[in-house]
């Protein structure tokens, strides 16, 4: 009786290694499933190898597609409410910090570390200034024992392309103050604002923050011309298979990209997430199909519109897996591309 | 796979500054909250084994249910809990190691209960007996039917030890994943998955299970030594 029972246990063990096994090395069989699928259109090279990323940019730099980041610090006077919807009044927040961060995001040395950010990791400048962005030259305080806790709501965008990881350290020893990043799409990040949880926000989804100055969330700072404080910019760029088999990169214009993926039911990963990439993503869309963040919207696409729910990396991982096209930020692409290198 | 596990070792063997906040913070967090959960946990589930009382029953069903709770929804009561609009606001505790601990201890303490009171319920008649036999009072009783639990309570501990360490719902909520703070190997995962760092992903894996295979050796050989 012992001996068949752990015999029974001895194979059960050995089937939940398997198991670990198979899983454990999908994500390595990841790597080597796209080089499966454009074996049959690149008979030329034969020896391209499983480092290959079939994903690449198809759309990029169209008008439609710019990216632009703002800066909005919270207002302590804000209506902020609780989960019933009661008011409460003394949220505590460090404005003074906020301020500080805002006002050195602002200045010469800080657009001058922004624009600057990415040539040297990936040889193209991941965020420009815009020419009309608010300049600050406003003396910054040093930190004092009250202030020196800043809380930065932001996207993950902004987070994964590792700008803040170079911007805040040169401001963090100078000024001796400590930044807490809380990273999550553009919709939660805000959402975490209006909790009270944020002294400032960097987004990149011009509606959601408009609303969230509408609200009264936000304030003008001293010297500025708004509370939605635009300063920087990138694109988004629409990627895809290789192959392209809806001719996305003869399309006119983005729009009509967009439009002959829908027209063609080519797979389309969305975000889905409430991200500023959602956001975008929805406004090019043809406006007959009417897909909106709402998931009955397009109940009818489900054959080929898809909604992941997932963050920028992961969603681009399943646009290779499935083929799919993709809308993206430049910088988490790159990312992207330069990590599956590593990978297999 | 092979690469994966070359960086795994080269991040241990970098001693990577980010790479042992990380594991600070989760020994931190998993460590203190599965003994916190323990000493609250097993009074109580000996006492619901042992004793029997009105509304015993009733209480055992609603510590079974408490056991299912989703990380994230105890992760979302807490994060609302202690957000700058909810009640505890004042204590300052969100996105705080302190906050992540309370939070781990809310989801496994029920988990700690269960598994003593289903130990204890079987063998309490029979000890209760021979208590009252040699003439002991309630305190000595508590001390025999301790002693007799000395093995479930290793088995116990790690159970909650593991739910604990491997648990990123509720962390990740309450704590916020903000780096050099609050970020754990679970969060830390999820993180680089969804920048599709797979590889650091998987590396940070299988430091996360060597970790846990650890603390599993140590105590079970505990365990031995001690019940035997």
């Amino acid at each position: 009786m012992k001996r068949t029972v752990s015999l029974l246990l001895c194979l059960i063990m050995l089937l939940a290694l398997c198991a670990c096994g198979g899983q454990t090395a999908a994500p390595a069989a990841e790597t080597t499933a796209p080089s499966a699928a454009p074996v049959e259109e690149t008979a030329a090279q034969p020896e391209a190898d499983a480092l290959v990323v079939d994903t690449v940019i198809l759309k990029e730099a169209d008008d439609n597609m710019i990216n632009t980041y703002s800066l909005l610090a919270v207002n302590p006077e804000a209506p902020f409410a609780d989960a019933d919807g009661n008011a409460v009044s003394d949220v505590a927040l460090n404005t003074v910090g906020a301020e500080a961060l805002i006002n050195w995001l602002l200045s010469e040395e800080g657009e001058q570390a922004a624009a600057n950010y990415g040539f040297d990791d990936y040889g193209e400048y991941l965020f420009y200034l815009k020419d009309d962005r608010p300049v600050s030259d406003a003396e910054i305080p040093q930190a004092t024992e009250d202030t020196k806790l800043i809380r930065l709501s932001t996207t993950t965008s902004v987070n994964d392309s590792g700008l803040l990881g170079y911007l805040l350290p040169m401001f963090e020893e100078k000024y001796g103050y400590e930044v807490e990043v809380y990273s999550a799409g553009t919709g939660k990040a805000i959402a975490n604002a209006k909790m009270g949880n944020a002294d400032l926000i960097l987004v990149h989804s011009k509606k959601q923050e408009e609303a969230f100055v509408e609200d009264g969330f936000s304030y003008v700072l001293e010297g500025m011309p708004s509370e939605r404080l635009s300063y920087m910019y990138n694109y988004f760029v629409l990627c895809g298979p290789s192959d392209d088999p809806a001719g996305v990169k003869d399309a006119e214009d983005v729009l009509a990209a967009f439009r002959s993926i829908a027209d063609g039911k080519y797979c389309f990963i969305s975000r889905g997430d409430g991200s500023g990439t959602h956001t975008k993503e929805l406004a090019l869309w043809p406006e007959e199909l009417g897909i909106t963040a709402e998931p009955e919207s397009f109940a009818d696409y489900t054959d080929w519109y898809v909604s992941a729910n997932a963050g920028m990396g992961a969603c681009l991982v399943m646009a290779e897996q499935m083929h799919a096209y993709i809308l993206t930020d430049k910088a988490t692409f790159l990312t992207f591309v330069a990590n599956d290198g590593v990978m297999a | 796979m092979g690469t994966a596990l070359q960086k795994a070792a080269a991040l241990i063997f970098s001693a990577d500054r980010e790479l042992l906040n990380i594991l600070g913070t989760t020994a931190r967090v998993s460590l203190s909250s599965s003994v916190i959960a323990l000493l609250i946990g097993v009074p109580i589930g000996l006492w619901l084994g042992a004793c029997r009382f009105r509304g015993r029953s009733a209480m055992i069903v609603l510590n079974r249910t408490l056991m299912g709770v989703p990380p994230v929804v105890c992760g979302l009561l807490f994060y609302l809990l202690f957000s700058g609009v909810g009640p505890f606001r004042h204590l300052k505790l969100l996105f705080t190691v302190k906050l992540m601990i309370i939070a781990q201890v809310a989801l496994i303490t029920p988990i700690v209960i269960g598994n003593m009171e289903t130990y204890v319920a079987d063998i309490a008649p029979a000890l209760t007996e021979t208590a009252k036999g040699l003439g002991f009072g309630p305190g000595k009783r508590f001390l025999l039917l301790l002693n007799e639990c000395v093995y479930p309570i290793f088995s116990v501990y790690l159970l909650a030890f593991a739910r604990a360490i491997a648990e990123v719902g509720a962390v990740s909520m309450v704590g916020g994943a903000i780096a050099w703070k609050t970020n754990v190997m679970t969060t830390a995962i999820m993180q680089y998955t969804n920048m599709g760092n797979f590889t650091l992903a998987i590396a940070l894996g299988m430091i996360l299970m060597a970790l846990s295979l650890l603390v599993n050796v140590v105590l079970s050989l505990l365990q031995r030594r001690l019940s035997r």
